[in-house]
């Protein structure tokens, strides 16, 4: 059985009058993606910062990888690689003066610095940067650099911190590409928060916290079970057609109907009374967008109150 | 190992910053061609006209007199500026999010200071050694009377003011963290620090109450020490040139290269105790905040 490697348990956190993170538990197991979801303001970045040991919590307890951050805080930091939601770089330093200076932070430095180096090159393709300065490089180069620099020291658990906002969708891509080759050839458990709900849908658990509070939370699959219905979706048939179905909700769609139903159960019972009109058609669970609105009443990348 | 590789990078950083660097490296050029082009003149009649009647000096004397208190006042004020540019840096990490990056490692924040201050030492020396080799230029060109012991102790002057700085500038910058406070501390550095310390105008000019003032601050006894050595070699030759030692004696006073506490005159080596002694317990200071801040994110 896979042991948890992150253990939260009744964290909370205060700014003054403002409960940041109230009473939050969950777990993350080992080697799995784990989503973390919030709209800003939620106590996604005060979580992690008590996570990585830059943020003292006012209650709770935080275990990871068996440590606990106020036996030894040093020791946690060495598991954990973060990828800021923005580059901290130094911008006007080439690729390698910025992964040199950030390797020695956690002492590495002379020969196992460089084999480090070669080792993340390439798995990340860094070969053609090292003499550029992080200024100048792409987005996508940047994040990737962001990624060599979170995975220097070798970490068991690396935070994404929504590692994908602002880059093009080719770009976005070839991150997670970069991301599941690790997952898969290192077994690396990572921790993400996203604002693009289709990168939640991948991962093994989602929690979703709202006001510093847990929410919901499950796999991508039971939360769209408990939080959205499916569609069935009908070609080939005309709007007559489909009313005789009794639904009164439904929508027109490129070549047929949608009908929203409350689940899988729900459709087949339909589709079973209904035979002449299921011809053509497919059944399609609801996405994690509609889950996230149903939770908490917002969008995704809206901020809270 | 961690502290070499992280005060390489924090060197890199301020020297690869053109905007900072030049700023740091030209002030005091600036500075030297507005004195000697505004207040040369200024200081050469205040001088000529304080000479008693009957006293004589050749015009290189003058000349060099007036190019010593030009590089003095130059040097003094920008040990103390250069050192807050460079020290800026740890600013700028906060507010530019790498001071984030470094927290999430295992690095000792003691190390990390250091890291901050052993940089700013070594871009402070460089720059303001740089700018004592332009200014000796200067004063070789206007009328050279310095002897070698004066010159390597203008460069011990310069180091311990430099070290001061940079103390002072720790202590100070520890508490900002945007963009906007770097610029409203930098001004202000800038346009006060030339005055209370007697690089702009002569602590002797200044009033009894304000003399008194000044009399506690660390900055004046090195400004002190900058101006013995630059003014040393001149007026020894003055001496040499058949003017009264009481006459030389009071140019030593006007010109803060004897200073006084509470009417005693202050020897060199208590003007090295109180600049070093200052800066070791500003050092102590920003180490004492350094650890209460760890101790309160822990």
């Amino acid at each position: 059985m896979t042991e948890d490697i992150i253990r939260i348990d009744h964290l909370s956190k205060s700014f003054r009058d403002v409960k940041a993170v109230d009473d939050l538990s969950f777990r993350v197991r080992e080697g799995e993606l784990f989503a973390f979801l919030g709209v800003n303001g939620a106590g996604k970045s005060t979580t992690i910062n008590m996570l990585c040991g830059q943020l003292a919590r006012d209650e709770g307890e935080i275990e990871i990888d068996g440590e606990r951050p106020e036996s030894n805080t040093d020791e946690i930091k060495r598991k954990i690689g973060v990828v800021f939601q923005n580059s901290v770089l130094d911008s006007p330093l080439t690729v390698y003066d910025n992964l040199q200076s950030r390797a020695a932070l956690y002492g590495i430095t002379g020969k196992a610095f460089r084999d480090r180096l070669s080792e993340l090159s390439g798995l990340l393709d860094l070969s053609g940067l090292m003499k550029r300065s992080v200024g100048k490089l792409s987005g996508g180069q940047r994040r990737r650099i962001d990624i060599a620099r979170a995975l220097i020291h070798n970490p068991k658990i690396l935070i994404l911190d929504e590692p994908t906002t602002g880059l093009d969708p080719q770009t976005r891509k070839k991150l997670w590409s970069v991301i599941s080759a690790l997952r898969r050839e290192r077994k690396m458990t990572v921790f993400l928060t996203t604002h693009y709900m289709e990168e939640a849908a991948d991962a093994d658990f989602v929690v979703i916290i709202d006001g510093g509070r847990k929410v919901a939370e499950g796999t991508p699959l039971q939360l769209k079970n408990a939080y959205s219905g499916d569609f069935v979706t009908i070609y080939g048939m005309t709007e007559e057609d489909i009313r005789t179905l009794g639904r009164e909700k439904y929508d027109k769609v490129r070549d047929g109907y949608r009908i929203s139903v409350g689940n899988t159960r729900e459709a087949t019972e339909l589709i079973l009374k209904h035979p002449e009109i299921f011809s053509d058609y497919e059944i399609t669970k609801g996405r994690m967008d509609d889950v996230f609105l149903e939770v908490t009443g917002r969008n995704p990348g809206e901020g809270g109150e | 190992m961690t502290l070499a590789v992280f005060t390489k990078r924090n060197i890199k950083l301020f020297f690869k910053d053109k905007g900072m660097f030049f700023t740091s490296l030209v002030t005091p050029a600036i500075l030297l061609v507005l004195y000697a082009t505004f207040l040369g003149n200024v200081y050469r009649d205040n001088f000529v006209a304080s000479m008693t009647e009957g006293v004589e000096v050749s015009e290189d004397v003058i000349d060099g007199i007036v190019a010593g208190q030009l590089m003095s006042s130059i040097l003094a004020v920008s040990c103390v500026t250069v050192a807050f540019c460079t020290n800026l840096l740890m600013v700028q990490d906060k507010a530019r999010g790498a001071v984030r990056d470094i927290a999430v490692t295992p690095a000792n924040p003691a190390v990390i200071s250091a890291g901050y201050v052993c940089a700013s030492l070594v871009s402070t020396l460089i720059i303001c050694f740089v700018s004592t080799g332009i200014c000796l230029g200067y004063v070789r060109f206007m009328g050279w009377f310095m002897a070698p012991h004066d010159v390597l102790m203008l460069f011990a002057a310069v180091f311990v003011l430099a070290f001061f700085g940079i103390a002072l500038s720790s202590v100070v910058n520890f508490f900002l963290s945007t963009e906007g406070q770097i610029s409203a501390v930098s001004s202000i550095i800038s346009a006060g620090y030339g005055f209370i310390c007697g690089g702009y105008m002569p602590i002797s000019a200044f009033g009894e109450a304000l003399r008194k003032a000044v009399s506690f601050l660390p900055g004046t006894y090195g400004t002190s020490l900058v101006r013995q050595y630059s003014l040393n070699g001149v007026l020894t030759e003055m001496e040499g040139q058949g003017v009264p030692a009481e006459v030389t004696d009071y140019i030593r006073e006007f010109l803060d290269c004897t200073i006084y506490f509470s009417g005693k005159e202050v020897p060199e080596s208590a003007k090295y105790a109180v600049v070093l002694i200052s800066a070791m317990a500003l050092m102590g200071i920003y180490i004492a905040l350094n650890v209460i801040k760890n101790r309160k994110s822990a």
